[in-house]
């Protein structure tokens, strides 16, 4: 059993006899040396808008530069979903404050070191360019306006900038803190979140245009895109869970509810399902429309748990101080 | 004169560094540092019951706790009976201000901000409750208050070091475990203090928190040194405080710089895909 020796009180240990240096630490009565965060479901919804919307909008970006014509309904179902999530995800962190009436105080300062201040002014620009990016969209597809389609092209790239960000800080913003379960996975969670994101926006736009028979081929090139973004997801959820063994944190995945809401919500629905339906799909050149319908669906499910597991798992680590001097020992 | 002066003996000057040394061997576990703090910061009472764990019914600091004294009774396994205490290990707990606060880094709104006093104040009428800096605490001091919706902690008695006066926990201490004065005075003191303990045959008595002291032994991780730190003789983790806390802001830019890496290569297969004939 590996343990870190502490720097401290080895005199302490002699004399006292208490704890010999080289057990795991002691713990104050097991009580927490940590508090946990009270963040509520508001904080896991946005975790989920926030990601989907901003991958939403990278899709969309860098589709329109592409400037193929048979994507037009892909890159407008993107724009305005993006821009869906750029309404309601202020709305849910506004309404997590517990004072929410000084909300605007978020933009008061910018603080470089906090995630949370980034966050706040990158959904700011996000929610801005992603406006004037649909709006110049609305104004293209109800009217055919060419130059307002152009328009949306160029308010589509620093939309899709401020959305790779958006997607992604949210796991830096769980990683900078003291919590063990977060903090342990620093290197991981922000591209977890990215990934996770775009497999969620690939499912919901996929669901969007399966209703659009003159969309389908850009309904099967967006599930070549959910499989390699479950692919991803796949390699980073396995390494985060390496290094959180490694360190001796995991202890809040292996309680029964969720232990399994990740194994078989995070992990089953979110990932492997519609990793093994674009698979089959790709791998046979057949559209299996019910099947990926359902995988779609699985990996909204899928996402939406993979966030509400890893918020509870870090409320709970924050209260288990064994894993907190394990680290920070 | 201040009144600090003719208390403490200390001038409290603006653009100063002040804090606490909490010698954790003088500590009796009285309280009084508890409710003067109560007392003073007008703060409620929050936990009329028993815990179990000795004499400690306060359990934590928290919004409404700002002192908080910790009882470790080392009766079983003990082979040698320390020449002070029979054993029993106090400590009177406090927010550490820390050099580089994590919850200071973590405030998104400013509201948490270093004071002339070199000390960190939350700053009730901007806090607008986001609760960022209580997982951002290595020490797990700070905390939301739910009833007023604002984070509350320590202030080092703000109010009172601009009024002259010496925060109430140092100046209610009957046994001066609790002392409050410039950080390098403190520091030295505080080597003094070890070295007598040493010299009187107490070998685990070692400084927490002061970079500088021990060879460096008491260095606090990324956190630097505390503006309030203690003597402790035995593990840190005794004590419910963690041997090498870490700065949360540290843990931002290595994930975030690889999440859009991660963003770049999603782009660029995206671009890959869609610029296939068919498929």
């Amino acid at each position: 059993m590996e343990t870190r020796r502490s720097p401290y009180g080895r005199h302490a240990v002699d004399v006292l006899g208490s704890v010999p240096a080289d057990s795991p630490p002691p713990t104050y009565y097991g009580r927490p040396a940590l508090k946990p965060t009270e963040w509520r479901w508001l904080i896991t919804t946005y975790l989920f808008v926030g990601g989907l919307a901003g991958a939403a909008q990278v899709i969309a970006g860098v589709v329109d530069l592409l400037g193929y014509r048979r994507d037009r309904s892909l890159v407008s179902a993107g724009r305005y979903v993006a821009l869906g999530g750029a309404l309601v995800s202020p709305l849910l962190l506004i309404a997590d404050l517990k004072t929410p009436t000084r909300w605007y105080n978020m933009l008061r300062v910018i603080r470089p070191t906090s995630p949370m201040s980034i966050g706040s002014w990158t959904l700011l620009a996000f929610g801005s360019s992603s406006g004037l990016a649909a709006a110049a969209q609305l104004a293209a597809d109800a009217f055919g306006l060419d130059r307002a389609r152009r328009l949306a092209r160029w308010f589509g790239v620093p939309a899709a900038v401020s959305g790779g960000v958006l997607a992604t800080y949210t796991g830096s913003l769980l990683s900078a803190t003291s919590t063990p379960f977060w903090a342990v996975a620093y290197r991981w969670l922000p591209a977890l979140f990215g990934t996770s994101g775009t497999a969620t926006a690939t499912a919901l736009l996929s669901l969007v245009l399966d209703r659009l028979p003159v969309a389908r081929g850009s309904r099967r090139r967006l599930e070549r895109l959910a499989l390699v973004a479950s692919c991803l997801e796949l390699a980073l959820t396995a390494g985060m869970d390496l290094r959180l063994r490694r360190e001796r944190v995991r202890a809040p995945l292996d309680e029964p509810r969720p232990g399994a809401a990740y194994r078989f919500g995070a992990l089953g629905l979110g990932v492997l399902a519609p990793l093994v339906v674009h698979g089959l799909q790709a791998l046979t050149g057949r559209d299996l429309r019910m099947m990926s319908r359902l995988a779609s669906l699985g990996a909204l499910a899928g996402g939406y748990t993979q966030r509400a597991v890893l918020v509870t798992a870090g409320k709970n680590s924050a209260s288990r101080p064994q894993d907190y001097f394990r680290i920070a020992g | 004169m201040s009144e600090s002066e003719l208390t403490a003996g200390v001038r409290i000057e603006p653009g100063r560094k002040y804090g606490f040394f909490t010698d954790t061997t003088l500590c009796i576990g009285c309280k009084a540092c508890e409710v003067a703090c109560k007392e003073w910061n007008l703060l409620p009472a929050d936990n009329i019951g028993l815990t179990g764990n000795s004499y400690d019914n306060t359990g934590a600091l928290s919004a409404t706790t700002w002192r908080h004294v910790r009882f470790v009774e080392h009766v079983e396994g003990a082979t040698v009976m320390q020449p002070f205490q029979s054993n029993w290990l106090m400590m009177s707990d406090v927010c550490k201000h820390c050099d580089r606060a994590g919850c200071l880094e973590a405030c998104p709104t400013g509201a948490l901000f270093r004071t002339e006093f070199g000390t960190v104040v939350v700053q009730q009428d901007i806090c607008n409750g986001c609760g960022y800096c209580v997982p951002a605490c290595p020490f797990g001091v700070v905390e939301l208050d739910l009833d007023d919706g604002k984070a509350h902690k320590c202030t080092l008695c703000y109010d009172r070091l601009k009024g002259g006066f010496e925060p109430a926990c140092a100046k209610a201490c009957p046994t001066n475990s609790i002392q409050f004065g410039p950080l390098e005075d403190l520091h030295d003191r505080a080597r003094r203090r070890v070295e007598s303990l040493h010299a009187a045959g107490v070998d685990s008595a070692y400084v927490y928190g002061d970079s500088a002291a021990d060879g460096g032994l008491g260095t606090t991780g990324g956190v630097g040194d505390l503006r309030a730190f203690f003597l402790l003789t035995d593990r840190p983790e005794v004590y419910n405080l963690p041997a090498a806390p870490s700065l949360p802001s540290t843990r931002m830019m290595p994930g975030l710089v690889r999440g859009l890496a991660a963003m770049a290569g999603i782009a660029l297969a995206t671009a890959a895909l869609f610029m296939r004939r068919s498929a």
